[in-house]
Formats: C-alpha cells, structure tokens, sequence
C-alpha cells in the first residue's frame, strides 16, 4: 500500500488549483463559481471511483441486490479507499441511504470541530464522485451528496435514481 | 519540572506560533517586539558559535542555560526553529522538539489543506493537540518547581 500522505497532499493541491483557476479572472468567487469547481472535482472523482470499482470487484461474486451493493461499498470499498469503515448505514428500504463515518480521513487534519466547517465541502466533493463512480459501474444511478456539522464526522446520503 | 513556553519561527523569521504554560515573568516589550529579539539573538548565536567553534560543526547551537531555566533549540531541514524554554531539571529536549515537528507541525499543519505554510498557525486541532503534547510530557508539571 504506498504511502497516504502522497494521496493526501495530491488532492489538497487539486482542490487549491480549482479554486485558484476558477478565480483568476475575478476578485471574489460566487455561488456560481463554486458550484463549478465543486462539479469539476466531483465528475473527476467519478471517473476515479469507476476505475477503482472495477479493480476492487475483480475478484467478488456478484451482488444479491441494492443493499448488498451499498453495504460492500461501506465495508470493503470504504476500507480500501478511505482506510476504514463506514461507522453507520441507514436506509428508507426505498433507495435512500445515509452513510456516516465519524473519522472521515480527509478531514481529519483539518479541525476536531467547527473551525473550518466552511472549508470542509470543497475537500468532500471528489470523494462524493468517487462514491458515485463506484456505484455506477455497480449498476446504481446514484446522486451523492456530504454535509459536515462537527469535523471530522461527516455523513453521505445516496439516492438511488430508478428508471 | 516544568515547560515554560514554545515559539515556532520559519525561515524567515516570522513568528508562526507561540504559547506559554508556565510563565512567571514577561519580557516587558510587545509580542512583536520580543518574537523578533528572539530570532534576531538566536540567528546571532548560531552564526557566532559555528565560526568560533574549535572543531568541526556537527549540529551547532543546541542550547543554553541560565540559573533558572534553560532554553532548548531545534531547527529542521526545512528552516523551521522551535524554541522551548523548560526549567533546568530537563537536559535535552531535542527529541521533544523533534516529536512536535514531526506528529504535530507535520500532521496537523502540513496535511491540512486550509493551512497556508508561511502564515501564522490557526488550526485549533494542532494547539488542541500541542497541548495535551506539553502537558503530556513526564518533565512537565502544572506547579513550576
């Protein structure tokens, strides 16, 4: 397993080079703009997380249904990617699910509480395309979405799209 | 048995962080003012021990001692000074220092994304954990001695 700071420090330099490139033409960033850099992050790690999928189910038998899939992204996905696992996973049984983990490791240098929650979403958007990217490959349409109130606990909610 | 205070410089000379645990007596000028005396006299002393050193240099200064209290010394590689003043009872705390730099300045400011380096300290979770570092020590106690 290489090293994780190499990881780390890549996608804090990613995040920063968004925000700046978004910025150069003007002074202040706005709702706009930061919704764009937000997407930009996000579909990349779309296209990461379908790439890790593939690597990461070589091996496995195939899933029974929905919940088998959301329960092998919170344990084995979650365990390769993000180095633990999901601490908590809920469910409306109708395509909704909520998946939290309260050490979320790319948030875990930033604050233990409410310094820099307003920071925070910038550095989750491309783990939500990573979820997204996964899920997709595993035959879920999916929207993922990440909100923070205490750091660095932080909670995913999935919808899962039906046709 | 006890650690009086730390100050982290860069190699610039600002002052990046500095707090104090156990500090009796203040220095009577302004913070600023006493950020810079400290690295104007500590970049003094390494320039003049290293050039009246009788043999060849292998760390340079390390420290120095008063009747009341000592002050430790340790830069990185990358021009970071960290400066703690602790009483006498403590020899060397240059592995002390060493610890701070690398599982507290290393993980908690340069891992964190929000943190421009250069810039004074902010993040709360490294003074948090710096803390419960100092106080954590088996050279500190809350009563100097």
């Amino acid at each position: 397993m290489a090293d994780e700071s190499l990881f780390d420090f890549l996608h804090m330099e990613i995040v920063s080079h968004i925000y700046k490139e978004q910025q150069s033409s003007k002074e202040e960033m706005d709702n706009k703009d930061r919704a764009v850099c937000v997407s930009v992050l996000e579909s990349m790690g779309f296209r990461v997380g379908q790439g890790l999928i593939e690597r990461l189910t070589r091996d496995s038998p195939s899933f029974k249904d929905e919940l088998d899939v959301m329960k092998f992204v919170c344990k084995d996905f979650w365990t390769k990617v993000f180095r633990r696992q999901v601490d908590n996973l809920r469910t409306n049984h109708q395509g909704t699910y909520v998946l939290q983990d309260n050490k979320f490791s790319l948030l875990t240098q930033l604050s233990n509480g409410k310094q820099y929650l307003d920071q925070a979403p910038k550095y989750l958007a491309f783990s939500c395309g990573i979820v997204r990217g996964a899920l997709s490959n595993l035959g879920l349409d999916s929207v993922v979405t990440a909100e923070v109130s205490v750091m660095p606990s932080c909670k995913f909610q999935v919808v899962v799209q039906k046709l | 048995m006890t650690v009086h205070n730390l100050y982290i410089f860069d190699r610039n000379g600002s002052c990046l962080y500095y707090n104090e645990w156990n500090r009796k007596k203040q220095a009577g000028i302004s913070k600023d003012e006493e950020f810079k005396l400290m690295y104007g006299m500590l970049f003094s002393i390494r320039s003049f021990v290293s050039k009246m050193s009788p043999l060849d240099m292998k760390e340079g200064f390390l420290s120095f001692q008063t009747s009341k209290y000592r002050l430790h010394y340790y830069e990185t590689p990358s021009g970071l000074r960290f400066i703690m003043n602790t009483d006498l009872s403590v020899p060397n705390a240059r592995e002390t220092l060493q610890q701070i730099y690398s599982n507290l300045y290393v993980e908690y400011i340069v891992k964190n994304p929000v943190c421009v380096l250069g810039h004074s300290l902010d993040s709360e979770l490294f003074s948090s954990r710096l803390d419960s570092f100092i106080r954590g020590l088996p050279f500190y106690s809350p009563r100097a001695a």
